[in-house]
């Protein structure tokens, strides 16, 4: 195997390695709610 | 009636301006920029007798000036305002920069020998977050913390702004001090929908005037969130929420001997929400408008301790902009 094509591989592993960590990522889930926004109105503006 | 100049015409001072246009009692609407020409075709833009006028940071404020709204870059925002004062006229500004805000805070002497305002943090946060926080606040027995996150940009300047500010060491005021802790990670908010959750690092940004609004509060944090760059001129429809502006405040603290929270927020375009909050600003300090004065009738303070939260939010409600609150719990 030339030297290029060497590099070319090893890149390729890099980036495929790179790739699969970055879709995996890492840390916990995100908090889900079960809440949402409301618009304040009325008594809570006077 | 009353007339306010208005400086600094990029995104935030033309909506500012237009506000002031569309406020009764404001009779002359002054638009200052240093080439003329702008000023003029700014003025042409804005209809509604909108009136230019040559203006550079070191100029002299014109007498007739009642109030002046400001949306300059940081560095020049303290001569300018020193200007007005020596006009006789009040000050809102809606400086981002933590330097330029403690610089326009130690105009208080001055202002009070003046017998002006000069009102600091007149945007979206600093700005619109403070008020918010106050009117949290006044739910409560006591408030243990605040914490203050803030997404989007008005425009270059504030992008630039945002970036500093993210680039700068934070800290957030602990017990009576600020605490500069080593760097750490952004942090995911959830605003109001379409900008839904984002990362936010730790700023100082606005962390002083959140102080000074809320006294005696243990725990203060400040956050900014940036928008990715627009490389791709097609890349922004999978992300509506890049286009806005949103700001939430969360406090926590004890009501009737229970532990408890309260989430504000509010969701528009940067640009238009801080445009809204220092036109009205100005507006009230050119003495039109509603009446939402609560603080000293003279000095250099925040938004936050100059303004009737209530009063303050349903004039920008009035507007357009509305501030909503979270209703719910979070489930892990």
């Amino acid at each position: 195997m030339k030297p290029y094509q060497r590099g070319l591989l090893v890149a390729t592993i890099a980036i495929a390695g790179g790739l699969i960590l970055r879709v995996r990522g890492k840390g916990p889930v995100p908090p889900i709610s079960n809440g949402g926004w409301r618009e304040l109105q009325g008594p809570e503006l006077r | 009636m009353s007339t306010v100049l208005v400086v600094g015409l990029g995104q935030v001072g033309v909506r500012a301006s237009r506000q002031l246009l569309d406020t009764p009692g404001v009779e002359r609407v002054l638009v200052g920029a240093p080439d003329l020409g702008d000023a003029r075709e700014i003025a042409t833009a804005l209809h509604d007798g909108a009136e230019p006028l040559r203006f550079a940071p070191g100029d002299s404020v014109p007498d007739e000036v009642d109030a002046v709204a400001s949306a300059v870059p940081g560095e020049v925002d303290v001569h300018v305002a020193r200007a007005a004062l020596r006009a006789g006229a009040s000050y809102a500004s809606c400086a981002e920069n933590e330097d330029t805000a403690r610089a326009l805070l130690d105009l208080d002497g001055e202002a009070q020998e003046a017998g002006v305002r000069v009102v600091v943090g007149c945007g979206l946060a600093p700005g619109l977050s403070d008020v918010l926080a106050r009117h949290a606040a006044s739910l409560f027995d006591t408030v243990d913390e605040i914490h203050v996150a803030r997404f989007g940009v008005a425009g270059p300047a504030s992008t630039s702004e945002v970036r500093r500010a993210r680039g700068e060491p934070p800290y957030e005021w602990r017990d009576g001090q600020p605490l500069r802790d080593k760097r750490r990670g952004p942090q995911l908010v959830w605003f109001p929908e379409p900008v839904g959750a984002r990362e936010c690092e730790l700023v100082a940004t606005g962390v002083d005037l959140l102080v000074q609004a809320n006294p005696g509060v243990p725990r203060i944090t400040a956050r900014l969130g940036e928008p990715p760059p627009r490389r791709l001129p097609l890349a922004s429809p999978r992300d509506p929420g890049v286009a806005w502006g949103s700001v939430r405040v969360e406090l926590w603290g004890s009501r009737g001997g229970r532990r408890t929270s309260v989430i504000y927020g509010a969701i528009e375009r940067t640009a238009t929400a801080a445009g809204t909050v220092l036109g009205i600003t100005s507006a009230w300090l050119a003495g039109t408008g509603p009446d939402v004065a609560t603080g000293p009738a003279s000095g250099a303070f925040g938004l936050g301790v100059a303004v009737k939260p209530v009063a303050f939010l349903a004039e920008l409600a009035q507007r357009g902009v509305k501030s909503a609150t979270f209703e719910g719990v979070g489930v892990a």
